[in-house]
């Protein structure tokens, strides 16, 4: 039998549970419930493999481009590039399941696909764009798995059906957050406090960084990473969203020659 | 604030190449100054060759300029620029100057685009909006060079803004997207995260429609080679990674721009035998 809670997320429509904010942002009344399964899929200790990623910063370390004292001046800055890529498309993603176009599935199925393509198209790097893939089915599947949900489900079938479908971790992050029925704004900022907290965890194993440094690193980017998530839905139009971080994008791609590797991207 | 532009200029290039039995014609659809060609070379493998040229002598602030590239099915087209593209400083109260380019490559087409150096002034704020389209069996090659600016006057990231988006689609998928704003002042590009002490950078697209990932990924290996060949931390450091579909993205980083342009011209060389069975043949000016 289902949860009280559960059953209430599929007798209504989302868009009947909650009200429009400022920016036509969904407000939703955030419960206990909601927060707790959100502190769980945002956890690093969640199964799907996000520690064995570090995006490139396996290279920088590597090759003497980044130290312990420019870790948080180059966090900052990437929460304000990918960071505000990433939380846009965690927001699309989010959107997409609280507005859910139509009764068509054919519909959600072309524009989750469509979500997807674009995320992947905005990823250079081979390494990063397939960590990304992986992570996002890996957590996708284990929402499905988690919770009986048709969207989620129907959303999973686009990476195993006839036409397979990359899911990325943004997308899959915001789509399962919007189905849940997670507030919005918590929903972009959680997903960029689990990317810096990945980041910091990776930096950790890859430099003398240690244990309290990382906490007192990842307390000091709060406020950055919610501006870069706020930031992620400022953009008058979504086409304009995007990010310049060339130098992670060769880090990344040099990283398959690396010599000795603690990572796999 | 109201916008003023009295110099704004409309500057239109339609450029269809068709291919024909002794090689790629080229037919100019329109022409409006400042853009401007003068005439197509045959090349020795029956490419036609265009030089890109803008009157004005570059771009000025307020400028809305329209490029429009059709390669026809069968047809080899190269196209390139006479020298560095300027873009002018823009007075406050002028629009921002915008390039819109359209790419379409037809069926078997392939369209080489090895343009020089785009070089922002000090106070420059432009925009550039590229599309491009593959069909089935198209093959691309596509670089973009962006300097610091006139760093003989002592210009290094002295211009306002500058926008640089693309769209790459290959047989209607997206394959390749980029939303660049550059804005030094805002945001500084010499941040460890953004380009660090490299003041020039590059991105080349090597696409062929069609081709197995598999594929691909050996020729990412190939042209990683050549990457790691020429990286030098300081001095150039390049990357090659394969994209979603269709084509490997090439990216490089550098100090001078001298690099940049040898090594752009060295994975073209070795991109267009992997894919192609046949050297690059360089455009008629001086590398």
């Amino acid at each position: 039998m289902l949860p009280s809670s559960l059953t209430n997320l599929l007798r209504f429509p989302v868009r009947q549970r909650c009200r429009i904010g400022k920016r036509g942002r969904y407000i939703m009344p955030q419960s206990p419930l909601r927060l707790l399964q959100l502190l769980q899929l945002a956890d690093s200790a969640v199964p799907i493999g996000a520690a064995s990623h570090s995006y490139g910063l396996e290279t920088l370390t590597s090759d003497g481009v980044l130290d312990v004292a420019g870790i948080a001046g180059f966090l900052v800055d990437i929460l304000d590039e990918t960071g505000r890529l990433e939380g846009g498309f965690c927001r699309a993603a989010y959107r997409l399941a609280v507005t859910r176009p139509g009764s068509d599935p054919g519909a959600f199925r072309l524009s989750w696909q469509r979500l997807n393509e674009r995320i992947a198209a905005f990823k250079p790097a081979r390494e990063s764009r397939v960590a990304s893939a992986t992570l996002g089915r890996r957590l996708l599947q284990l929402a499905v798995s988690l919770e009986e949900h048709p969207l989620l489900r129907d959303a999973l079938t686009t990476a195993t059906g006839a036409v397979r479908t990359e899911i990325h971790h943004a997308a899959a992050f915001g789509l399962i957050c919007g189905a849940l029925g997670v507030e919005e704004e918590t929903a972009v900022a959680t997903f960029l406090h689990q990317m810096v907290a990945g980041y910091i965890s990776a930096f950790q194993r890859l430099l003398p960084l240690g244990q309290s440094q990382a906490a007192r690193l990842l307390w000091s980017l709060k406020p950055a990473i919610e501006a870069a998530a706020s930031a992620s839905g400022n953009d008058r139009d979504d086409d304009e969203i995007g990010a310049f971080t060339p130098i992670l994008d060769w880090a990344s791609m040099r990283h398959p020659t690396l010599r000795t590797r603690l990572f796999i991207s | 604030m109201a916008v003023w532009s009295p110099r704004r200029v409309h500057g239109v290039l339609d450029l269809a190449f068709s291919a024909g039995p002794t090689g790629t014609s080229l037919r100019v659809a329109e022409q409006r100054p400042p853009l401007q060609v003068i005439r197509a070379f045959r090349q020795a493998d029956g490419a036609a060759l265009v030089h890109l040229h803008n009157i004005s002598g570059g771009v000025l602030g307020g400028d809305q300029l329209a490029l429009r590239v059709s390669v026809g099915p069968g047809a080899t087209a190269q196209v390139t620029t006479p020298g560095a593209t300027r873009l002018y400083r823009s007075r406050d109260a002028m629009a921002t100057a915008v390039q819109e380019t359209e790419v379409v490559v037809a069926e078997g087409g392939l369209l080489e685009y090895v343009p020089d150096p785009l070089i922002p002034y000090a106070g420059a704020r432009y925009r550039q909006e590229t599309r491009i389209t593959l069909a089935a069996d198209a093959g691309l090659f596509w670089w973009e060079t962006v300097a610091p600016g006139r760093e003989a006057h002592g210009e290094v990231f002295a211009y306002d803004d500058l926008a640089m988006t693309l769209d790459l689609t290959s047989g209607g998928r997206l394959i390749a997207a980029e939303r660049v704003r550059l804005q030094p002042d805002v945001r500084p590009l010499t941040s460890s995260a953004r380009m660090g002490i490299y003041r020039y950078f590059s991105t080349f697209y090597i696409c062929r429609a069609g081709i197995s990932g598999a594929r691909w990924l050996e020729i990412e290996e190939a042209l990683r080679e050549i990457a790691e060949a020429r990286s030098s931390h300081g001095v150039a450091l390049w990357g090659v990674s394969t994209l979603a579909a269709d084509g490997v993205v090439v990216r490089a980083l550098s100090v001078r721009g001298a690099e940049v342009t040898a090594g752009l011209t060295g994975f073209w060389q070795a991109a267009k035998v992997l894919l192609y069975g046949r050297a690059a043949i360089l455009p008629r000016k001086i590398y």
